[in-house]
């Protein structure tokens, strides 16, 4: 039995998000690291140097375009007749008080003191995953365009602003990275009941059992609103699970790639 | 009188063997021929103009500014306000032996050199190097912009020349006096990252650990394959140990039992 999770636009979203940061992260860390064989095997794969910054900023651009289409759709998500209901309820991303509440039952949980807490649609991980792209993405894309035309920037500011912009930029992608590589990671392919791959966001369902252990307080939620007849999915594809498992461990692949070079070759950056 | 035709000659000759031993007019290169050919194999450019002025001297006078047989030493030359000095490193001793990394190493590692490949003397001018506060330098604040960033970024302005070149490693605690709003943020995001993976990769490594426990089939796993499989590894470990120790025993009591018969057969 499968239940559905995620409709196709929010994992168009997500494939989006995908593909766009990887080339991000992979033309942005080739020029980081360009002093070293590692960024110079990168920046070979984006054309050089040159090319690669070219690339970075119209991906950069496009991920802006995704940004402001994925604002509007998030305010078209919201019931307007309940506005407050509907962003602070339990289909809401808006973090709120249960949510404090779930991570110190959680961590209790983690050293055998209490039980496992009752999370609802969104766990307070998936709901931190989700804003930490959110407030990343316009930081970057901010100190991204000021740094791309430094002459118009300098038009308003002082010139040492732009160091403090570079250093922006640098921190956060180095942020973003770290942690889509490494906990972003392991929360998706590594844990035990995710594990070898966690298949909501491309085939859109989970499994009832999954779902009853994960998020009991939302399957309760659908049984009592009479949902839970209409969100029975179809389970995917055989074609679309192997092409998806492909896809999947190759993302994963290209950015443990870039994590464990970049952990190696760090200090070689020659950066000031 | 034929010796003096001799004497006229042997000046003649020493005058030729002086002259042009002397260092010429001309401006001469500075650096050594090896380090020169070092920096134009590791990064391509060939430095033409890294000449000194030899006997030219800067016609601007600096107050306070010994010349003469005895210019003050390099140590004095020190503490002297170079920042506003038309030739820099005036008065330093050796200094047509040296180069600018020998003295200002950190200098080197700026983005300008380490991506762009860019020379000390391309921003800040052949010999004499002029203060970066003297008037009439070329990075004279009032036109750095135009004299020297405008070379390669065009049309730039006297704030965007404010950009920081030689930019301080931000985690330094001398830039909390240098450049104060680099420290802080530069800590700051480091804390962020610092404090995000403190959290989130105990955190999920721990729950990790607790849905590995609580597998049901990893249970099953352990029960029917691996703690079978490991009692028969202890048990075979067990028995090897015993019948070494067994065997071990043996040979120790036939060796006691011999020295006990060669005891007694005297």
């Amino acid at each position: 039995m499968l239940l559905k999770r995620f409709n196709r636009t929010q994992r168009l979203y997500h494939l989006f998000l995908m593909v766009t940061f990887l080339i991000q992260a992979g033309t942005g860390f080739s020029r980081l690291f360009i002093t070293t064989d590692f960024g110079r095997t990168l920046s070979g794969l984006f054309g050089g140097y040159e090319t690669a910054i070219v690339i970075h900023f119209w991906v950069g651009v496009l991920m802006m375009v995704g940004f402001v289409v994925h604002s509007i759709y998030l305010i078209s998500k919201i019931n307007w007749q309940h506005p407050i209901k509907s962003i602070l309820g339990p289909d809401s991303l808006v973090p709120n008080l249960d949510d404090a509440q779930h991570l110190y039952q959680r961590i209790l949980w983690t050293i055998g003191l209490d039980s496992p807490p009752k999370v609802d649609r969104w766990a307070y991980w998936e709901k931190f995953d989700y804003w930490a792209v959110y407030w990343g993405l316009p930081l970057l894309a901010i100190t991204g365009i000021m740094l791309k035309f430094p002459l118009l920037t300098t038009l308003v500011l002082p010139g040492w602003v732009l160091n403090i912009l570079a250093l922006l930029h640098r921190a956060e992608a180095i942020l973003a990275a770290s942690y889509i590589f490494i906990v972003h990671f392991f929360i998706g392919h590594l844990r035990p009941t995710c594990f070898p791959m966690n298949e909501a966001m491309f085939s859109g369902s989970v499994h009832l059992e999954e779902a009853l252990k994960e998020k009991p307080a939302w399957v309760e939620r659908l049984k009592k609103e009479g949902k839970f007849e209409y969100a029975m999915a179809k389970a995917p594809a055989r074609w679309y699970r192997v092409l998806y498992f492909i896809f999947g461990y190759s993302a994963l692949g290209f950015g443990l790639y870039i994590l464990i070079n970049g952990i190696v070759y760090g200090r070689y950056i020659q950066l000031h | 009188m034929a010796y003096i035709g001799a004497v006229g000659l042997l000046i003649g000759l020493f005058s030729l063997f002086i002259v042009p031993s002397g260092p010429p007019l001309a401006q001469q290169e500075v650096t050594s021929k090896i380090y020169r050919y070092r920096e134009r194999v590791a990064t391509g450019y060939y430095e033409g103009y890294e000449v000194s002025p030899r006997r030219q001297r800067a016609l601007v006078p600096v107050p306070s500014v010994r010349r003469g047989l005895f210019p003050y030493g390099s140590a004095s030359a020190m503490v002297r306000i170079r920042a506003r000095l038309p030739d820099s490193h005036q008065g330093l001793k050796f200094y047509y032996r040296t180069t600018c990394i020998e003295c200002h190493p950190q200098e080197a590692r700026n983005i300008h050199s380490v991506r762009a490949g860019i020379t000390c003397r391309q921003c800040h001018g052949p010999e004499p190097i002029a203060a970066i506060n003297h008037y009439y330098s070329a990075m004279s604040p009032i036109r750095r912009h135009a004299y020297v960033c405008a070379k390669c970024h065009e049309g730039a302005n006297a704030a965007f020349a404010g950009f920081y070149v030689h930019e301080p490693a931000g985690t330094a605690l001398s830039t909390r006096e240098s450049f104060p709003v680099l420290f802080y943020t530069s800590w700051g995001m480091l804390l962020l990252l610092l404090g995000t993976l403190a959290f989130f990769v105990p955190h999920s490594f721990m729950v990790g650990l607790r849905e590995l426990f609580e597998n049901k089939s990893l249970q099953n796993l352990i029960k029917e394959r691996i703690s079978p499989r490991l009692k028969r590894m202890k048990d075979g470990a067990f028995s090897i140990i015993q019948r070494v120790m067994a065997g071990l025993r043996k040979f120790f009591e036939k060796k006691k039992a011999a020295e006990n018969e060669a005891e007694d057969a005297p």
